[in-house]
């Protein structure tokens, strides 16, 4: 900041700057130190997860299907995708219209407040807690068996806090006099919905849904008793067990056999990999322009 | 025209309530569901820690009304002792981790590799538990096991608790360093934010007066992020008290023997309820169940008051992984 080198260090001494340079200069190696610590934990992770599953993977994994100890993980990849769509369906319905609501009410704020408290206390229940519901009330007492749509609301209901607060966020970042022009021009709540929240968010809720779906696919606890496991595809929306990707990490890794192993390295390759993508590919929408 | 309207906004006014009635019912069932195991216990749910399936091919007893296996007993004091020891030690390793980090982001590091940086911490929020559990499993317990808890043992054996007997790498260290891995990025993405909002003048105003990039972040900046470092840091406990599947495979998964050292195995609510369901199905008076929905209730109380308390203070809108502009 200053010219002179040689008056600085005399100041330095001078004001006893000498130890609080030191503190400085300790506090900035320490946090580089810890900046490549994480940074070596993380690459370990996804070496190790990546290594391990490549080296391990064959063809037959990813066209056939399997129970955890033989054959592949078709059923397994499928599933994933199956559960999530149907949390999808649960959880973009409710999104979007009631991220709307919310943008909308100006009179009745008790009621969007409300809702908005409790859709931020939804996000902190534990999953094994929406896992324990979804086996008590949907599997057991609505009888909805092991199946999709018990494992897809299970999901829905941990992915719509996320996809309605990010869909409120993206409606409220839409400049206000565009919303006020369209209703001066005599639009109604339906015309402004369809074409001025619903086009002017799309990047936002595109965004959001990659979001909820990165962090669906990788969730374990809500589908353990709710979508069971499956050797197969299921055979329908009810009463019938669905095969997920992190059920074969968990369960692979604790069986004795080496290829069950292999199984789970392998889930754990493809979750990694799906899951970064569409982190980055969610980043990616919202940034460009 | 204006039938339609009127449609359209009670139906988003019915979708808007779908939260609020999916956790109302929710609490309500789970509350439902436990009250057998709270007549059943009552207050010895709290003060015991043995979990005790009983007999199920005997005849069940009949305690406070209600039927339940003979022999069995439900304490939760073991799980909770795990939850909060789990969680208490994750935060003591994230905390000064997701603080140096956000300084060196604000202070150090040069402009161009900040959001760089920013992405590859939120990344440990994206991967998920179980791929977490495997490598705790694979990696991280062979170390512990090998080197680190050997070493401690014998060097730090002089602190209680720092002795013992190290069966395995799993237990409360892993656990707890592998929930701080989760919840690094959800309290550095907090403090950062929260650095951002100090006023620019102000910083330079003090930079003026000659203090160090390490005093204007020790001071300054703590000072203007106090409550949202204190909220961050409940929202990434809330975080690691709920966390079920990774802590499932590297904290042991015991059951009614209490921890003699920091070495021993240990098990959370959360993981007891994921492990425990399975063979609760076989009780045919269903208090196993309800002892584990009484599990379930605690634990959701629990996460959501530290949640709560997080976001009150912290300020609303912080989201996992997802930056709120």
């Amino acid at each position: 900041m200053t010219d002179g080198i040689q008056e600085e260090t005399v100041l330095i001494k001078w004001k006893g700057l000498g130890i609080r340079k030191i503190k400085d200069s300790m506090a900035k190696v320490v946090s580089y130190l810890i900046l490549a610590l994480m940074a070596g934990v993380l690459v370990s992770i996804f070496a190790y997860i990546l290594g391990s599953g490549a080296a391990h993977a064959t063809i037959s994994m990813f066209t056939t299907f399997g129970d955890t100890t033989t054959g592949g993980l078709l059923n397994a990849i499928i599933g994933t995708w199956m559960l999530v769509g149907m949390g999808l369906l649960f959880s973009i319905p409710p999104g979007i219209l009631g991220a709307i609501y919310i943008v909308n009410s100006k009179s009745n704020t008790r009621v969007s407040y409300i809702v908005k408290l409790f859709t931020d206390i939804l996000t902190s229940v534990p999953s094994i807690v929406i896992g324990l519901f979804g086996y008590l009330v949907l599997v057991i007492k609505f009888g909805f068996g092991y199946s999709l749509v018990a494992g897809g609301i299970a999901l829905g209901i941990m992915m719509l806090p996320y996809l309605l607060r990010i869909i409120e966020i993206s409606f409220r970042n839409i400049p206000r006099e565009q919303i006020e022009n369209a209703y001066a021009l005599g639009a109604d709540d339906i015309k402004i919905a369809s074409r001025v929240y619903l086009p002017q968010a799309s990047k936002g809720i595109l965004s959001g849904i990659l979001l909820a779906v990165s962090i669906a696919a990788g969730e374990t606890a809500q589908l353990i008793y709710t979508a069971g496991f499956n050797n197969a595809l299921p055979t329908g929306f009810l009463k019938s067990q669905v095969a997920y990707l992190t059920y074969v990490v968990w369960t692979g890794i604790n069986q004795p056999s080496q290829y069950s192993h292999y199984l789970a390295y392998v889930s754990a390759m493809i979750l990694i990999l799906t899951i970064t993508a569409l982190i980055f590919l969610s980043k990616y929408i919202v940034r460009r322009k | 025209m204006r039938l339609h309207n009127k449609f359209f906004n009670l139906l988003t006014f019915i979708m808007a309530l779908v939260p609020v009635a999916v956790l109302s019912v929710m609490a309500i069932f789970i509350l439902y569901y436990s009250t057998p195991s709270i007549r059943y216990e009552g207050l010895s749910f709290f003060t015991t820690y043995l979990w005790n399936p009983g007999f199920e091919f005997k005849p069940p007893v009949s305690v406070n009304g209600v039927l339940a296996p003979a022999g069995s007993s439900f304490g939760l004091g073991l799980f909770l002792l795990g939850t909060l020891s789990t969680s208490l030690l994750a935060i003591v390793i994230s905390f000064p981790i997701s603080f140096l980090i956000s300084l060196n982001v604000e202070s150090y590091l040069p402009e161009k590799a900040r959001k760089f940086t920013v992405s590859m911490i939120e990344l440990f929020a994206g991967i998920p538990s179980v791929v977490y559990g495997l490598w705790g499993i694979l990696v991280l317990e062979p170390v512990l096991f090998r080197y680190i808890e050997p070493w401690m043992s014998k060097n730090l054996g002089f602190i209680p608790g720092f002795r013992g007997e190290i069966y395995s790498g799993a237990g409360l260290i892993a656990s707890g360093i592998i929930l701080s891995f989760m919840i690094i990025p959800i309290i550095t993405s907090v403090i950062v934010n929260s650095f951002e909002t100090v006023p620019k003048d102000v910083k330079e105003g003090v930079f003026s007066l000659g203090a160090t990039k390490w005093e204007v972040g020790r001071y300054l900046m703590t000072g203007y992020s106090r409550a949202s470092t204190i909220g961050g840091t409940l929202l990434g406990l809330g975080r690691a008290l709920g966390e079920t599947m990774a802590v499932l495979m590297v904290s042991g998964a015991i059951v009614n023997t209490l921890p003699t050292s920091i070495y021993s195995a240990t098990n959370t609510m959360a993981a007891a309820i994921a492990s425990l369901l399975d063979s609760a199905f076989f009780d045919p008076t269903g208090m196993n169940i309800a002892a584990l929905s009484e599990l379930a209730l605690v634990l959701m109380i629990i996460s959501l008051a530290v949640n709560l308390l997080g976001r009150q203070i912290a300020g609303r809108g912080v989201l996992r992984g997802y930056e709120n502009d």
